[in-house]
């Protein structure tokens, strides 16, 4: 418990009719990499989203370095309408805005890229870097903030290098092919200085050759900033190579857990990506 | 080449103050009159005594323009009477040129200045700064000079003026439409608040009792001095904006749009309801408060607030409003509040709007809160669209090329027009807007993001690699 960094206590997302994630519950440690896969539709995304503040669950806790950052309960009419698993309701209703948890210290990356389009790959990373900036409007305005903008321009400069785009810095972010713009969303990440890093299918779209160098360059800002690493993804390869635990959810519900051999074997896995034999 | 910069600019600066040494020192016309034409000679001749005796009585009523031409026919007439050496040409070449000769001499000031710092200053960085405030500092002394030239209330002053006012507003409602991508139509109502805000509170004392002639000479009887009246003008228009963001700003997509529309509106009846007359003056105008006569007022006035715009835009929060406008899911997720940015840039925004609407309280001279119709933010929406959502240069440039083509170059197509005796088909009362019209659709038509899109001017495209360049009006 103690070197808990992040905690979902029996999240359920109900849109509606639709129960997108169902009684979901993982612990990430310190300094793991931890993955989330299953197959389309089944709710990572969702789960991911209730983690980071875009939507509140349903019912359900969410605690981040053991600080209660997501609470919720049915009301409203969704209290008839519930129809999750868990029937604990936690007492009260906490729910951060996203910006509020990445100053927490979680950072995200989207699955469908959202880069600042306009910008170019260096400002699009700068932006990142105005959580930390101490300034009020007056100072920013007739720059009395000068040795922190400074500071922060270095700092975007660094991370550009951290992710090898440092050539392209002055390129129109939307102009970047695919794989870098993945990069750069990841650079934007790091930008924010986060304690926790949760990537959202950060491979889609690559050829077998870019996923192995994802799979190497997630361990390495890993070691680097000393991250903990939540991440969804399709690719098995790459989950499987980097992954110190996976949960594996089908149609909103946990199904497995464990190491990625363990989870590997696991018949119910195989059945939710093969599809069941039904004589 | 840098000694021999130097000592261009130097000889340069020489130059520049003799000039301006002379022209202010030039001798003012009844000490030259003793030089061209002494005592003794005046007194030989009856006719002479006469005519500079005219002069004389010119100068006492403080006719200067007629006292000068009295003088050029007393030399014309006299030629061989007058004593003109070459120190007495010299003084009555200034004399008469005084204010060419001293804007001649601001300017190579500015172009020695210029000089000087490309050849000291290293840093390309530094260099551009001082030679934009170079640019700067040399258009105001031109706006100060043509004002000189052509008279304050010339068309091309009264567009000017204008244009400076346009610019700022139309820069306003880009930090918010543009910048940040939320789409404000209640221009015209924060307008409104700080043309109103400014009036009442300058209006002078004595003539209260005229002005709120229906109203037993209105609730306020102090005047405020004309910046503090200007500064609370952006403040009142800026509170307005604060409550109308409380509750719209939390709600995502174009809600703003349907709230400040309605704000305007609501605001124009309210200023006019009887109910509030002895502070608003009922739907009368307002009038006899303090305006400007020189168009270096409004231009001093919203080149300052354009360039704190500029500022602001380029610095951390600047980004962080591009950053809404883009994405506004990416910018919460790094860290930005977007409730409170959202707040920021539409108050802000309505800050600088109220300010603009004082200047055109000024300009206009007279207030009627009728007049602010939801046509005039149409008006400044189509600056901005036309000079570019994103640009500040654009929307200044797009706001002079407006207001310029619609109150005078376009002028000649309203009139009736003979060519010899064929008569110009068309050309009535009216025809202008539509001219006016097909403009504005060619040019929607073929600049897609407006003229300057969402680039700047810069003097990059003019000199060397440079980056985000700021212009002022």
């Amino acid at each position: 418990m103690a070197d808990s960094m992040l905690k979902l206590n029996n999240i359920t997302m109900q849109f509606g009719g639709v129960i997108a994630v169902d009684d979901f519950s993982i612990v990430v440690k310190q300094n793991e990499i931890v993955a989330i896969i299953g197959p389309n539709g089944a709710g990572k995304t969702t789960a991911f989203n209730c983690v980071t503040g875009i939507y509140p669950p349903t019912s359900g806790q969410v605690f981040f370095e053991n600080r209660l950052i997501v609470s919720n309960y049915p009301n409203k009419k969704m209290k008839a309408l519930y129809a999750g698993g868990n029937k604990n309701f936690p007492k009260e209703k906490v729910c951060l805005t996203p910006d509020k948890i990445t100053r927490l210290g979680m950072a995200r990356t989207f699955q469908n890229i959202r880069l600042f389009k306009s910008q170019t790959v260096f400002e699009n990373v700068l932006i990142a870097t105005h959580l930390h900036q101490k300034c009020n409007l007056f100072s920013a305005v007739f720059r009395l903030n000068h040795q922190q903008e400074q500071a922060a321009r270095k700092h975007a400069m660094d991370m550009l290098e951290v992710v090898g785009l440092l050539e392209v810095k002055d390129e129109l972010a939307t102009s970047l092919p695919y794989g870098q713009q993945r990069r750069l969303e990841i650079a934007r990440a790091l930008a924010t200085k986060p304690k926790m890093l949760l990537l959202d299918e950060p491979a889609a779209g690559m050829n077998p050759q870019e996923t192995a160098e994802l799979a190497q360059f997630i361990r390495q800002i890993k070691e680097r900033f000393r991250l903990t690493v939540l991440l969804i993804e399709h690719h098995m390869d790459l989950v499987m190579s980097i992954s110190d635990r996976i949960y594996v959810l089908d149609f909103g519900r946990l199904i497995a857990h464990g190491t990625p051999e363990q989870v590997q074997d696991d018949p119910k896995v195989i059945a939710a990506y093969l599809g069941e034999d039904e004589e | 080449m840098k000694v021999f910069k130097i000592i261009l600019s130097l000889l340069l600066a020489i130059i520049a103050c003799l000039l301006i040494f002379f022209s202010i020192n030039a001798l003012d016309l009844s000490a030259l009159l003793k030089e061209i034409v002494p005592l003794e000679t005046m007194q030989q001749d009856a006719g002479l005594e006469k005519a500079v005796k005219r002069i004389n009585d010119c100068l006492a009523d403080g006719n200067q323009n007629r006292a000068l031409r009295s003088l050029n026919r007393l030399l014309d007439d006299y030629p061989d009477k007058v004593h003109l050496d070459v120190q007495t040409k010299l003084d009555l070449f200034f004399y008469r040129n005084n204010k060419v000769m001293l804007t001649l001499g601001v300017y190579v000031l500015f172009f020695s200045a210029a000089l000087a710092v490309s050849a000291f200053l290293k840093q390309q960085k530094h260099q551009t700064a001082v030679l934009v405030a170079i640019l700067v500092a040399s258009l105001y002394a031109g706006i100060y000079i043509v004002e000189d030239l052509v008279g304050v209330n010339s068309m091309l002053m009264t567009v000017l003026k204008k244009g400076a006012i346009y610019a700022l507003l139309a820069v306003s409602m880009n930090l918010l439409n543009g910048f940040t991508g939320l789409f404000s139509l209640g221009q015209a109502g924060f307008m409104l608040v700080g043309a109103y805000t400014y009036a009442i509170f300058t209006i002078e004392n004595t003539s209260r009792a005229q002005v709120y002639q229906y109203y037993q000479g209105g609730l306020v009887q102090f005047t405020l001095p004309t910046l503090v009246a200007i500064l609370l003008a952006g403040l009142a228009a800026a509170f307005f904006a604060f409550l109308i963001g409380l509750p719209v700003l939390r709600l995502k997509s174009d809600y703003l749009a349907i709230a400040t529309l309605g704000f305007a509106e609501i605001i124009r009846a309210v200023l006019q309801y009887d109910g509030l007359g002895r502070i608003t003056n009922g739907s009368n105008l307002l009038r006899k408060f303090t305006t400007f006569n020189t168009a270096l007022f409004p231009f001093a006035v919203s080149g300052i607030c354009i360039a704190l715009i500029a500022l602001l835009i380029h610095s951390t929060y600047g980004r962080s409003f591009k950053a809404i406008r883009d994405d506004e899911v990416a910018a919460e997720a790094m860290g930005i509040n977007l409730f409170v940015y959202k707040q920021l840039a539409f108050v802000i925004s309505s800050f600088f709007a109220g300010i603009g609407g004082a200047l055109l309280a000024m300009y206009q001279t007279t207030v009627q809160a009728a007049a602010f119709t939801s046509a005039m933010t149409y008006e400044i929406l189509l600056i901005v669209v036309i000079g570019g959502m994103g640009s500040i240069s654009g929307s200044i440039l797009a706001s002079f090329l407006f207001i310029a083509s619609s109150e005078w170059w376009l002028r000649f197509l309203d009139n009736v027009t003979y060519i010899g005796t064929f008569k110009v088909p068309f050309f009535r009362s009216g025809f202008r807007m539509v001219v006016f019209s097909v403009i504005i659709m060619v040019v929607v038509l073929f600049y897609r993001k407006g003229i300057m899109g969402d680039k700047e001017f810069s003097l990059k495209s003019l000199m060397e690699p440079r980056k985000g360049g700021k212009r002022r009006g």
